[in-house]
């Protein structure tokens, strides 16, 4: 039996130690990043999940049941509703109907893509507004 | 010299001539360059023989770092010491490099059938005593011929020199192998641990996907609250802007007529008297730190701030 010189051996073991050695450290980059990513991940997630919950569609049904308050049916409003978003409009409406809506409007979390309050009189105004979800 | 594999054997001992050779060699040991016994041993097996040969020659041995082999011939076992860093060193004063050696053997295994003395120097000869090799000065004997490698067979016995031996011997070799393979392990248990821990981590990252309801791929995600960051954004200026100015205190006589929000564009029409009321309507808005741009015609006041 032919003996094995023992260079040999202590070379394939040192290679097989760099290999290894250089698999870890290409391992604990990888664990590293993976945390990074997954820290960032946990953060986006928060965030997008806090931001869906503040513009979520369920205010589509609260602010339905607003307009038919009785506070508002002076104002006449005219709903036009789409799948994405609702218009309100009132031709006139006096200022109490004016303060409480956007009151309601500004101090919840609609998505109000446009507005337009005119003056007509001292006590009326004209209003369009539109909600976007 | 030439041998049947057309490679030249050299017999090699202290009397040598130098050489300058060419091309690969097989080496015959001289029986000077090793410690021999032949032993009659219970044991069925070489390698068990070999686990004992240093033990059996302990006692006879001078001090130096051995290498030992053995071999097995009609029941009888012939084992040997040699000291590898002695050949090493003779090969090199031989003009022998060990690239040029083909295979290395010792005369026991290739003289053992001689049935006459060969002479290897002008002054000694070797012949066969109780199954041995041994070396004896030429005038012992007499009508001896010289040594001749032509048309002979090497037998498939041969030794491998440590080049190291002297250095390291073979135990703290083989410590330091075991503490290489053990490190070697324990790096690949940490790479194994490592890579365990990112598969958890991946799968953790894709269970918040699930919990939170997110979209396929960060990309997506990132998009979406971008979307949101712009929108909470704009949504947040419209009630700061608006606030503050619904909160600013009018004289009597100018009074908002209009407030429209369309795109990015905040617009507030105030009716004035005098460029003293659009004075004091624009200081107020600078007081409330707002950017806006404003211009008048008619007794209107128009203004108008970037969301």
């Amino acid at each position: 039996m032919n003996k094995i010189n023992p260079l040999y051996v202590g070379i394939f073991l040192i290679v097989v130690f760099i290999v290894v050695s250089l698999s870890l450290k290409s391992s604990k980059e990888e664990l590293q990043e993976t945390k990074l990513l997954l820290q960032e991940t946990r953060e986006l997630a928060i965030e997008v999940s806090e931001y869906k919950k503040i513009y979520a569609k369920k205010s589509k049904k609260s602010l339905e049941k607003i307009v038919k308050l009785g506070i508002l049916k002076s104002a006449n409003l005219e709903i036009k509703k789409s799948k994405k978003s609702m218009s309100i409009f009132s031709k006139s409406m006096d200022k109490n109907a004016l303060n409480y809506l956007m009151g309601k409007l500004l101090n919840s979390a609609y998505n109000i893509e446009s507005l337009r309050v005119k003056k007509l009189s001292n006590e009326k105004v004209s209003l369009y507004v539109e909600i976007k979800w | 010299m030439k041998f049947k594999d057309d490679l030249r054997t050299i017999f090699l001992d202290e009397y040598s001539e130098v050489f300058s050779l060419e091309e690969k060699v097989n080496i015959v040991l001289s029986p000077s360059l090793y410690w021999i016994k032949k032993l009659d041993l219970p044991l069925k097996y070489l390698y068990e023989v070999k686990k004992l040969i240093p033990s059996l020659f302990e006692d006879i041995l001078p001090e130096g770092n051995y290498s030992y082999t053995a071999y097995k011939s009609d029941d009888k076992y012939f084992i040997f010491a040699y000291e590898d860093k002695i050949i090493l060193d003779l090969l090199h004063e031989k003009g022998i490099s060990l690239s040029q050696v083909n295979n290395i053997h010792l005369a026991q295994s290739e003289f053992q059938n001689i049935d006459a003395a060969l002479k290897i120097n002008k002054t000694q000869s070797i012949c066969i005593k109780d199954e041995l090799l041994i070396l004896v000065p030429c005038c012992w004997i007499k009508e001896t011929r010289y040594i001749d490698f032509d048309n002979e067979k090497l037998s498939k016995h041969t030794i491998a020199l440590a080049k190291f031996n002297h250095i390291l011997d073979n135990k703290s070799l083989y410590t330091l192998g075991i503490i290489f393979s053990i490190m070697i392990l324990l790096v690949s248990v940490e790479w194994f641990i490592s890579s365990q821990k990112v598969k958890q981590i991946r799968q953790v990252k894709e269970e918040l996907f699930s919990k939170y309801k997110l979209r396929p791929t960060v990309l997506q995600n990132k998009v979406l609250l971008k979307k949101y960051t712009k929108l909470h954004k704009r949504q947040i200026k419209i009630r700061q802007y608006l606030s503050s100015i619904l909160a600013m205190r009018l004289k009597t006589g100018y009074s908002l007529t209009l407030i429209s929000i369309k795109n990015k564009l905040l617009s507030i029409n105030f009716n004035i008297k005098n460029q003293a009321d659009k004075n004091t309507i624009l200081k107020l808005l600078k007081s409330k730190e707002i950017q806006f741009k404003s211009s008048s015609k008619d007794n209107k006041l128009f203004v108008e701030i970037q969301l």
